[in-house]
């Protein structure tokens, strides 16, 4: 159901009590920056804007791998929450290695395995506009391959 | 006291962040930091601070109202606050929260409370001290209060209602596109379950972010003036009610309107357009 990655951060964090729940997300916001692009690093796709939905600019750089896999680099913008920066750690490392298929079939349920329902609320469904933007740029890169294919 | 502070009608509503990097150990004063970004306290905190997290110890969790007596006396009792404790409030978003927070300790009857001017943002950016410890502080008893103050500063549906029909101030704090009725939701947010755009009938739009400086600290007092008797209108002795979404916002406006500038008569409409925008039968105006 989930990338093995991913399902192995799901069981990491369900079995946590709160408070160290809490520091693990910390701990994962912290390392967002090690998926931030490089200076000068080129990609396959890139895909960078200041959504309504989110505090900040949020960029999205994708890679696409010989065998069908892809990876992520995500930038942040300073305003962007701590729950936000720890998904995104989370999802990169979750997600990197899949293929682009794969990851468009990733449920979003496992969200609140991970956050926990504590910190689920309305004014943060931003830990869910990450996985979107990353869907988006698979979707976009998949329906290139298939033009690519066609003609 | 600086001159900025001397010229607000009540200058010991604030304190600076210079005065209280030098009293964190002053005996009988409790920080209490209260943001939108739920982890941002546990990623470093001014050491001492507390936290209160606006829906988990604030609101009650089965009703759409704040906590009783019983639970505001426990949630003090806690965090080591008597009802003789200076309680200093911070956070994000220019204190939207920690005005919240102050606003709720208001309502049961706890006005020995002061806001950081400029927020938390302003402390990290003169890089004073920062903790990741969590204080544990001796515990105290809170005596339970009597009641909650609704009627005094608190407006509910029914009230804004009457208000709105007497034709008396009403401030929309939100942003000029959810006032117009142009989006339902405010910038950089996701949408709240609004139904309709627009604003209550005859309200009045000043977006809270007025009165704030770009580094989250509040405008002088002319300035707020300016803005508040100048540009609305409003006179000393009116009887107002603020609103914004769910209430933070409008509690940033009560905290300038009250202890900035000294009006009265402020309310805050906690249900605001998330309870106005969407009930049955309830009128709007869009412009």
């Amino acid at each position: 159901m989930y990338p093995p990655p991913l399902q192995d951060l799901i069981d990491l964090f369900a079995g946590l009590p709160e408070t160290e729940r809490r520091e693990m997300l910390i701990n994962m916001a912290d390392t967002a920056p090690l998926y931030a692009p490089a200076e000068g690093e080129t990609f396959d796709l890139e895909d960078i804007r200041k959504d309504e939905e989110c505090t900040d600019t949020v960029g999205v750089f994708l890679t696409a791998a010989a065998d069908g896999t892809i990876s992520y680099k995500i930038s942040l913008g300073p305003q962007v929450q701590t729950l936000t920066r720890a998904m995104t750690s989370i999802l990169c490392q979750g997600l990197n290695g899949s293929t682009a298929a794969s990851i468009l079939e990733v449920p979003a349920d496992f969200v609140t395995k991970i956050v926990g329902t504590e910190l689920v609320r309305v004014r943060s469904q931003t830990v869910y506009y990450v996985l979107t933007r990353m869907k988006s740029a698979a979707k976009v890169h998949l329906n290139r391959l298939r033009s690519a294919t066609d003609s | 006291m600086s001159e900025k502070f001397a010229a607000y009608a009540h200058p010991d509503a604030l304190v600076s962040t210079d005065w209280l990097d030098k009293n964190l150990d002053t005996p009988g004063l409790r920080i209490v930091e209260s943001n939108e970004d739920l982890l941002l306290y546990d990623t470093g905190h001014i050491p001492g601070a507390v936290h209160i997290d606006w829906r988990r110890d604030l609101n009650d969790q089965l009703v759409r109202d704040y906590i009783g007596p019983e639970a505001f006396a426990a949630m003090c009792s806690r965090y080591g606050i008597t009802p003789e404790t200076t309680v200093v409030f911070y956070g994000d978003k220019s204190n939207w929260w920690s005005c919240y927070a102050m606003w709720v300790f208001h309502l049961f009857g706890h006005t020995n409370c002061r806001i950081l001017d400029g927020g938390r943002a302003k402390w990290v950016a003169e890089a004073r001290p920062l903790t990741r410890a969590i204080p544990e502080p001796a515990p105290v008893t809170y005596p339970v209060p009597p009641r909650r103050l609704d009627e005094e500063i608190r407006a509910f549906y029914a009230d804004t209602l009457t208000h709105m029909k007497a034709g008396l101030p009403l401030v929309d704090v939100r942003s000029p596109g959810e006032f117009s009725g142009e989006v339902t939701h405010m910038p950089e947010y996701p949408q709240e379950g609004v139904l309709r755009g627009g604003h209550i009938p005859g309200a009045k739009s000043m977006p809270w972010a007025k009165a704030a400086n770009p580094d989250g600290t509040f405008k002088s007092a002319e300035e707020l003036r300016d803005l508040y008797a100048g540009t609305l209108g409003l006179k000393q002795d009116d009887n107002i009610v603020a609103y914004c979404r769910i209430g933070e916002r409008s509690s940033h406006t009560w905290f300038v309107l009250k202890y900035l500038l000294g009006y009265q008569n402020v309310r805050n409409y906690d249900g605001s357009w998330t309870e106005w925008g969407n009930m049955v039968r309830s009128p709007i105006e869009r412009s």
